[in-house]
C-alpha cells in the first residue's frame, strides 16, 4: 500500500516553444517545476499523466526585474528567492511574507512563484491515498460521482491553499500566459474560478510564464491560520495593503485564500478618519469578510472557526497598517 | 551503591555509544536492508470498519506473473496478543473485520508493482455492519457487538477503592469535581514500520529483522502463530527509528511477513507506508476522565475519586494495562490515603489502541493537575504551595501498596519555581501571557512482566577474551533512548576501564540473552543492574587473576583505572592486558553474566490487577510552562518551558536531558496539536501533514534540571528518565492558558479552533453572569 510512483515519460525541453510543441504532440503532458505538490499528487495516484515536462532548463524563467512600470517575477523563480530578496520585501512586503510562510525551507528551495499561484486545490476527501479514496468511492474532482463535502451541491469543495495569490491580488497582479493560441496577459484575478474540480482558467496547453506587479506605494502584510507555524496550508490566509489616499483617508485592499475554491479578493470602503470611528469601521470589515467567505469542510479544523480567525485576523493587519 | 561516590565513567555525558553510526548515515535500519534477493509484501485492508466477511477470492491475483506466495486469515487460524489472558486479534481477519485499514490478505511478488497489481485483484466481498465509533456509541443498548464474547463491548472494568473515600470526602472543605476528555494521539515515531523475513525450507527455520522494542515478545508469538518450535525462530533488532511504544507488542504485519516467508520459502521485505503506520496504531486511547478531589483549607488532599472510560479500538492489545496503570499511577506522586478508581475499556471499529510513552496515566494526570490547579485557585493557594502540602515522605508504600524508597519531588518543585521566576513573574505577566505548572511521574520497569515465568527480569552476559576487549551481551532493545550506552557506561564503571574497551552486541536472539524489551521505562533500572552484576562478576576473575600473578591475596589488589598493585605499593603494576592475559590463562575466554530480579515488595498490592503500577522505583518531575494566548484567533505560544526530573541519578546527565527534552516536546504535541482523526471510522490523520504534530517553530526553549534522589536500589541509585517529564506538560499548559485568559480547558489537545470555540463560550457565560450580578 505504499505509493509507487506511476510511470511516466519525462522531457526537459530547452526553450518555451520547446515546450509547447511537446504538449502538443503529448496532450496527456503536465508541466512541473518545482514540483512539490504536482509530485506528491502523482505519488497519491489521482494525476493522470503519460508525459511530464519539466520547465527547470528553460533560461530566463527565474529572473526578477525592477522596471519604471514595476515588478517583473518569472514563473521559475523560487519562493526561497521572492522570500529573500530584500527589495520585494520593502516594496512589496505581502509577497515577501506570503513566499516565507509556505511549507518549510526544504519546500521552498525549489518550489516556485507560478507553482504556488496553480497550486491545485485541496481536501480531507481527496489529498489521501489510493486505497483510501477508493474505499470511499472516490470523489467529484477525481473519478467519483459526489462531493462528499458538500454531497448535496453540484460542485467540488476543494479549497484553494495558495498563499502567494491573495499577497498578489492586494497589488493587481497581472500574469503572462502563453500556449498554442499566442501570449496574453491577464489580471490574476482572472486566472482563478470558483470550482475546485477546474479551478484555473489556463486553456488547454497554457502555461504561466510571468507575473507583473504594478508599481504601488501601498504597505502591506500576509498573514495566515494554521495550527502550526510552519509546513501546514493555510486553515485561511489574508493579505492586506493599505494606501494613504490623502492625509485622513486610507484605502484597503483585501485578499483570501484558503477559504473557497479560488482565491477571492475583498472589497471594503476606504476608510476616512475624521469622520468614521476606527474601532467600529474595523469590527465592520470583520463582519463583511465574515459574510465574504465560505469555507466548507475540506480540512478537519471546523469552517466556523476559519471564518472567524481569518476576520479577526484580517482586521487587525489592516489596523496594523494605518500610519 | 547508594551513598554519593566518584564515578569515573556513570554521571558522564558522553555521547551515545551508536551516535556515530546515526549521524553519519551509516547505521543499517530495517528498511534499509539488503533486497536484492528479496520479494517484496503488500498488504490488502478492510475498506469498512464493520462488517463480515462472505468471500475473499485471490484467484486472479496468484494468476498474475510474479506473484509467488498469497496468504489471507486462513492460513492463520491463531489469535494472538500480549496480555495471555486477552489475545483476542488475528494477523489477517477471519469471519469479520473490526477497523478499517484491518489486514484482510498479503501478497509476495517480485517487485513492488507487480505486489501493488496482486492487491488490486483480489476481490473482497464484505456485509457491512452498523459501526460504533465512541464510547458512548459502543455501550448504547442496542449497540452492534464487536467481539461475541464481550457483551455490551466492555473489554475491561476495573475497580479499585483504597482507604475510606467518603469519610475523606467529609473531611474536605473543598470538593470539586471536573470531566476531562483527552483526544487520541499516536507515536507517530519517524520511521515506519518495516519487517524483513527469511525462511529456509530445508532447516524450516525463520528468521525475522524488526522494527521492534519487544524482540523476546515477537519470538513467543511468531512460534504461536506459526506453529514453529521457537528454536528454529531467530528474531534480530536492527537499528529502530523511534518506538514511543508503538512495538511493544508483536504487531500483525511481523506475523504476515513471516508468514509470507514461509510459504514462499523466501526471503520477504515488507515495508509499511505511513498510512499502514498508522493504521496499526496502539496509541493513548481517547479518554474521558471524571475527577473528584476533595481538599482541605491548608490543601491537603483528603480523597480521590476517577471514573477513566477509555475508548480502546477494535481489539484488546495492551488495554488492560492501559486502564490499570490510568488508576494505579493516581497514587505514588502525592501522600493519599483515600482513593476510588473505576476505569471502563471500551471496544470501538478504529485501529487498536495500546502502549504510548506515559502509558495508561497521562490523561488522568493531565485531568488530576488541571483541577487540583483549580481548587488551589479557589483556596487562594499557591500552585506549588498545595503539591508541597502533599508531598511523600520515603521509604514508603502508597495506599495501593506501591514500594517508593526515593522521592525527589521536593527538590524538582524548588529548582522549577526558582528557574521561572515564578513568585516574582507569576502575577506580572502582561495580559494574554500566563504561567502554569504541574507534577508527573512514572515507573522504572513493571516489576512484574506481563509473562511471569519466575525467571529473572534481566540477564547481560559479558565476555572477556585474548584481544582483551570486553564485549557485553544484552537482549535490551536500543530504540534511540540509550539503553546500549547505559550498559556500557555501567559497566565501564564497575570494571574501572575505559568506555572504548566495551562492545554492546544487543538483540539478537541467536546470541544475546533473552531480554522482555523496551518498555515501562524498565532497561536502565533491570538492565543496568544485571550489567552491574556481570561487570562485578568479571572483576572478581580479573583480581583474583592479578593476585594470582603478585602472590598476594586478591583483598590487596587495588585498581585505578586500568592499571592493578598490590594495595600500598607502587611496585608490581599490572596492566589491564596483563591481567586479561593472566585471567585466560587459568580457563581460557571468560564468560560471565549477571541478573537482575524484583524484591517482592515490589510487586504491588494483592487486588485485581495489583501488579500493574507496581515497580521499584518512580521518576518524579514538575515543570512551569509560560504561554502567550491570541484571543482573536485562538492560537497559544509557548514561550517557554522549565522542566526538572528526578531520576535518581543520571548514568548519562546528555542522555537524560535529550528525553526530557523529548518528553516536554512529545508532551507538548498532545496539548497542542495532534490527535487522530475519523470521520465513521475512515481515518484523515494519517500523514505527517494532517496529524500535526508540533515543528521546530512550535518547540520553546527547554530549560532542563536533573535532581538526582539516589535510589536505594537502582544501577548508582538511577531511576527512568524517558517518561515521567511527559505527562506534567498538557496540564502545565491548560494552567498557564487559564493563568493567561481566564478559561479553563476541560479538552486536549488545545488546537485554535476549539480554543476560540471555548472562548466564545467562556465570554457568553461571563456575560451572563455579569448580568445577574
Amino acid at each position: 500500500m505504499s505509493e509507487l510512483l506511476p510511470e511516466f515519460e519525462f522531457v526537459r525541453p530547452k526553450t518555451i516553444e520547446e515546450a509547447l510543441e511537446v504538449f502538443k504532440a503529448k496532450p496527456q503532458s503536465r508541466f512541473c517545476a518545482g514540483g512539490t505538490d504536482l509530485v506528491v499528487n502523482m505519488r497519491r495516484g489521482f494525476v493522470d499523466l503519460e508525459t511530464l515536462i519539466d520547465l527547470t532548463s528553460i533560461p530566463g524563467l527565474k529572473n526578477i526585474d525592477f522596471d519604471q512600470g514595476g515588478l517583473h517575477i518569472g514563473a521559475g523563480v523560487t519562493l526561497r528567492t521572492l522570500t529573500e530578496n530584500s527589495q520585494i520585501a520593502t516594496i512589496f512586503p505581502a509577497v515577501a511574507q506570503a513566499a516565507g510562510s509556505i511549507a518549510g525551507p526544504n519546500h521552498r528551495e525549489t518550489a516556485t512563484a507560478a507553482g504556488n499561484l496553480c497550486l491545485d486545490t485541496r481536501c480531507l476527501y481527496l489529498n489521501q491515498s489510493h486505497w483510501w479514496r477508493k474505499s470511499n468511492d472516490y470523489c467529484l474532482k477525481y473519478k467519483g460521482d459526489i462531493c462528499h463535502v458538500a454531497p448535496k451541491g453540484n460542485r467540488c469543495r476543494a479549497a484553494f491553499s495558495g498563499d502567494l495569490a491573495p499577497a498578489l491580488l492586494v497589488y493587481d497582479a497581472q500574469v503572462d500566459l502563453i500556449g498554442p493560441e499566442g501570449s496574453r496577459r491577464i489580471p490574476l484575478k482572472a486566472l482563478y474560478k470558483e470550482d475546485g474540480a477546474d479551478h484555473l482558467s489556463l486553456r488547454t496547453g497554457e502555461l504561466l510564464i510571468s507575473i507583473f506587479v504594478p508599481s504601488n506605494q501601498a504597505r502591506s502584510a500576509y498573514e495566515k491560520i494554521r495550527v502550526r507555524g510552519a509546513i501546514d496550508f493555510p486553515l485561511a490566509g489574508v493579505a492586506v495593503s493599505c494606501e494613504d489616499i490623502d492625509e485622513v483617508t486610507y484605502r484597503f485592499k483585501l485578499a483570501i485564500t484558503g477559504t473557497n475554491s479560488m482565491p477571492i479578493v475583498i472589497d471594503v470602503p476606504d476608510l476616512t478618519i475624521e469622520n468614521t470611528d476606527p474601532d467600529a469601521y474595523f469590527q465592520a470589515m470583520g463582519k463583511l469578510i465574515q459574510k465574504a467567505v465560505s469555507p466548507q469542510r475540506t480540512t478537519t479544523i471546523a469552517p466556523h472557526y476559519r471564518r472567524l480567525s481569518i476576520a479577526a485576523l484580517a482586521a487587525r493587519i489592516a489596523r496594523g497598517l494605518l500610519l | 551503591m547508594n551513598s554519593p561516590v566518584k564515578h569515573t565513567v556513570a554521571g558522564k555525558p558522553v555521547p551515545l555509544v551508536d551516535g556515530i553510526e546515526k549521524v553519519t548515515g551509516k547505521a543499517i535500519f530495517t528498511a534499509d536492508m539488503e533486497t536484492t534477493d528479496c520479494l517484496i509484501g503488500r498488504i490488502l485492508r478492510s475498506p469498512v470498519s464493520h462488517g463480515r466477511i462472505i468471500r475473499l477470492d485471490t484467484t486472479q491475483a496468484a494468476r498474475l506473473e510474479g506473484v509467488v506466495a498469497i496468504v489471507t486469515g486462513e492460513d492463520c487460524p491463531q489469535t494472538y496478543g500480549v496480555i495471555p489472558v486477552a489475545m483476542n486479534e488475528y494477523p489477517m481477519a477471519r469471519e469479520k473485520v473490526r477497523y478499517r485499514g484491518e489486514p484482510l490478505a498479503a501478497v509476495a511478488a517480485v517487485d513492488v508493482k507487480t505486489a501493488e497489481m496482486a492487491i488490486d485483484l483480489i476481490t473482497v466481498e464484505i456485509e457491512e455492519l452498523p459501526g460504533c465509533y465512541t464510547p458512548r456509541e459502543s455501550r448504547a443498548p442496542d449497540a452492534p457487538q464487536l467481539h461475541d464474547n464481550k457483551h455490551g463491548n466492555l473489554d475491561r472494568d476495573v475497580h479499585h477503592k483504597f482507604g475510606d473515600v467518603d469519610a475523606g470526602f467529609a473531611e474536605a472543605d473543598l470538593v470539586c469535581e471536573e470531566t476531562f476528555s483527552c483526544a487520541e494521539v499516536n507515536h507517530a515515531q519517524m520511521e515506519p514500520h518495516a519487517a524483513l523475513a527469511d525462511y529456509d525450507p530445508e532447516r524450516g527455520r525463520l528468521t525475522l529483522h524488526s522494527v521492534t522494542q519487544v524482540p523476546f515478545y515477537v519470538h513467543l508469538t511468531l512460534a504461536q502463530c506459526l506453529e514453529m518450535d521457537t528454536a528454529n525462530i531467530r528474531v534480530i533488532k536492527p537499528f529502530v527509528g523511534g518506538g514511543f511504544g508503538a512495538r511493544t507488542e508483536t504487531l500483525n504485519f511481523e506475523i504476515i511477513t513471516a508468514l509470507l516467508a514461509r510459504k514462499a520459502g523466501g526471503k520477504i521485505m515488507m515495508k509499511l507506508s505511513r498510512e499502514e503506520s498508522f493504521l496499526t496504531h496502539r496509541g493513548r486511547p481517547e479518554t474521558e476522565v471524571i475527577l473528584k478531589i476533595g481538599l482541605t483549607q491548608s490543601g491537603k488532599i483528603t480523597a480521590i475519586e476517577c471514573e477513566t472510560t477509555q475508548s480502546g479500538g477494535a481489539y484488546a492489545g495492551y488495554g488492560l494495562v492501559t486502564i490499570l496503570y490510568a488508576g494505579a499511577l493516581l497514587h505514588g506522586i502525592y501522600d493519599v490515603a483515600n482513593v476510588k478508581y473505576d476505569g471502563y475499556r471500551v471496544y470501538t471499529n478504529t485501529p487498536p489502541c495500546g502502549a504510548m510513552r506515559g502509558h495508561g496515566t497521562v490523561d488522568v494526570r493531565h485531568a488530576f493537575e488541571c483541577l487540583l490547579d483549580r481548587m488551589a485557585n479557589k483556596l487562594e493557594l499557591d500552585p506549588f504551595a498545595v503539591r508541597r502540602s502533599n508531598l511523600i515522605k520515603a521509604p514508603t508504600f502508597t495506599a495501593n501498596e506501591l514500594m517508593i524508597n526515593s522521592y525527589g519531588l521536593d527538590e524538582c518543585l524548588d529548582k522549577v519555581e526558582k528557574a521561572s521566576g515564578w513568585q516574582t513573574r507569576k502575577n506580572s505577566l502582561k495580559p494574554g501571557h500566563g504561567l502554569g505548572m504541574a507534577c508527573s511521574h512514572y515507573v522504572s520497569g513493571a516489576a512484574k512482566p506481563v509473562h511471569w515465568t519466575g525467571e529473572p527480569h534481566a540477564v547481560v552476559s559479558m565476555k572477556l577474551d585474548f584481544d582483551g576487549s570486553i564485549t557485553v551481551l544484552t537482549g535490551a532493545s536500543d530504540i534511540g533512548q540509550g539503553s546500549s550506552t547505559i550498559v556500557a557506561q555501567a559497566a565501564a564503571e564497575v570494571l574501572g576501564i575505559d568506555l572504548s574497551r566495551i562492545r554492546v552486541i544487543a538483540n539478537d536472539s541467536a546470541i544475546t540473552p533473552k531480554d522482555n524489551g523496551s518498555y515501562s521505562s524498565r532497561v536502565t533500572f533491570m538492565v543496568g543492574n544485571a550489567a552491574i552484576e556481570a561487570a562485578q562478576a568479571m572483576r572478581k576473575k580479573l583480581i583474583t587473576a592479578a593476585a594470582k600473578k603478585l602472590e598476594v591475596h586478591p583483598d590487596e589488589i587495588d585498581c585505578e583505572g586500568e592499571t592493578f598493585f598490590v594495595s600500598g605499593s607502587s611496585q608490581s603494576e599490572l596492566s589491564f592486558h596483563d591481567v586479561a592475559i593472566a585471567a585466560l590463562a587459568q580457563e581460557g575466554t571468560i564468560n560471565v553474566k549477571g541478573t537482575f530480579s524484583t524484591p517482592v515488595e515490589a510487586q504491588g498490592g494483592k487486588q485485581r490487577g495489583g501488579a500493574v503500577g507496581s515497580t521499584m522505583g518512580f521518576s518524579y518531575a514538575a515543570q512551569v510552562v509560560e504561554v502567550k494566548v491570541d484571543v482573536d484567533t485562538g492560537q497559544i505560544k509557548i514561550e517557554k518551558v522549565w522542566s526538572a526530573l528526578d531520576c535518581g541519578f543520571a548514568i548519562n546527565p546528555l542522555a537524560v536531558e535529550g528525553q526530557i527534552e523529548g518528553s516536554v516536546w512529545m508532551g507538548m504535541g498532545q496539548a497542542m496539536s495532534e490527535r487522530t482523526h475519523f470521520i465513521d471510522g475512515m481515518h484523515t490523520h494519517a500523514n505527517f501533514l494532517e496529524y500535526g504534530f508540533p515543528t521546530i517553530m512550535e518547540s520553546p526553549h527547554i530549560d532542563v534540571q536533573i535532581v538526582e534522589s539516589i535510589d536505594p536500589l537502582g544501577p548508582f541509585g538511577a531511576k527512568e528518565a524517558g517518561e515521567g517529564a511527559l505527562s506534567g506538560f498538557p496540564p502545565a499548559l491548560v494552567n498557564a492558558v487559564a493563568d493567561a485568559i481566564g478559561l479553563e480547558a476541560n479538552f486536549l489537545p488545545l488546537t485554535p479552533d476549539r480554543v476560540l470555540e471555548a472562548l466564545i463560550k467562556f465570554r457568553r457565560s461571563a456575560r451572563r453572569r455579569e448580568a445577574i450580578a
